[in-house]
């Protein structure tokens, strides 16, 4: 009986909140917070590997975008100045102008596509093909790519609307899915111009 | 004096410190939870371009490639050059890293890996092109263009 009332000694904790502040330290030091964003994009394969055949453009559905290596922009036929990219309200010219040529009906041909409950919409075949100088600077390039992106994701949204009566971002995860994938930002990547003789 | 003696061994009692474990630990699990690993310091100096459209990269799948200045003392004039992981290397060599990253991520094709492009503002589209090209050709088809949310 009296062997069993001797209880072990318990063990002293007090260093329990030294090595939990040594754990923090170094978790602290090694990790980072902050998260990387970015503008994602896929890459065609280099011609001549698998070319898919099926692929048939019309020169209406292609919307030429060239950047000088002033930052000047040419869309089609028009010129833009480099603060056109700056937006004004939702849109900025750049991007109000490849809108249009998403939408419209007369610019870019519509594929009629199938949603569920049977309906059916036509997505524009609309591409935009960005081709930049060489020695155009990455900010303006990436400028440009934004409000390129920013006419694709309003056009999605428009077609939300049309769709669903709603916003793409009142859609349920699903038809987010869904659209986007039948709706991807359609912007070619042309190797650049060299205006410099080699 | 009786009276002063006592008064005198009247001391405050010392303050519990056994919940200060539970307290850390708890910040600590925060942490862990809210951080990701430090995957490679950046030798080159980047200031990646500022843009609306973007979202949110799943980091355990993203490998990063800097375009920028490298740093050291002739920083301000010196050309830009090319980081992958935690080297410089020219550009012919991003094909060969490449592959090494792969075998070291375990992937079987180089499309399942997200290369974020990191690239200096005033880098020029052509040598953005460069790198892209050698991209292609390392099959890794998917990209991003890392850029910092407009506030």
């Amino acid at each position: 009986m009296a062997k069993s009332k001797k209880k072990a000694g318990e063990i002293n904790s007090s260093s329990m909140a030294d090595i939990a502040f040594l754990l923090l330290i170094f978790f602290l030091v090694t990790t980072t917070m902050d998260v990387d964003m970015g503008m994602r994009r896929t890459l065609p394969p280099i011609a001549g590997a698998q070319q898919d055949d099926n692929v048939e453009l019309h020169q209406r559905n292609i919307l030429l975008v060239n950047v000088a290596r002033s930052g000047d922009i040419m869309v089609g036929t028009q010129i833009y100045k480099r603060s056109d990219l700056h937006r004004n309200g939702d849109h900025s010219r750049l991007s109000k102008e490849t809108y249009d040529f998403l939408v419209d009906v007369n610019r870019s041909e519509k594929e009629p596509t199938e949603f569920e409950g049977g309906k059916t919409f036509g997505i524009s075949k609309g591409i935009v093909s960005l081709k930049a100088d060489k020695e155009t600077t990455y900010d303006v390039y990436l400028q440009v790519q934004d409000e390129l992106t920013h006419a694709f994701n309003v056009y999605r949204d428009y077609v939300a609307g049309e769709l669903y009566g709603k916003s793409f971002d009142e859609l349920d995860e699903e038809q987010q899915d869904n659209l986007r994938k039948k709706t991807p930002p359609r912007i070619s990547e042309a190797e650049p111009n060299d205006q410099t003789t080699k | 004096m009786a009276v002063m003696s006592k008064k005198g061994k009247r001391e405050v009692p010392a303050m519990s410190t056994s919940s200060l474990p539970d307290i850390v630990f708890m910040l600590l699990f925060f942490f862990m939870a809210a951080t990701t690993m430090r995957d490679t310091d950046p030798q080159v100096v980047v200031n990646v371009p500022k843009a609306h459209e973007v979202s949110e990269l799943d980091k355990s799948k993203t490998t990063n490639v800097w375009i920028g200045k490298s740093e050291g003392r002739n920083a301000e004039g010196a050309a830009l050059s090319i980081q992958f992981n935690d080297a410089i290397i020219s550009e012919s060599m991003l094909e060969t890293n490449i592959k090494k990253r792969m075998a070291e991520k375990g992937y079987t094709k180089a499309t399942e890996m997200l290369v974020n492009l990191r690239v200096h503002e005033t880098a020029t589209v052509g040598m953005l092109t460069d790198v892209k090209q050698e991209l292609r050709r390392s099959e890794a088809y998917n990209i991003s263009y890392a850029a910092n949310p407009y506030n």
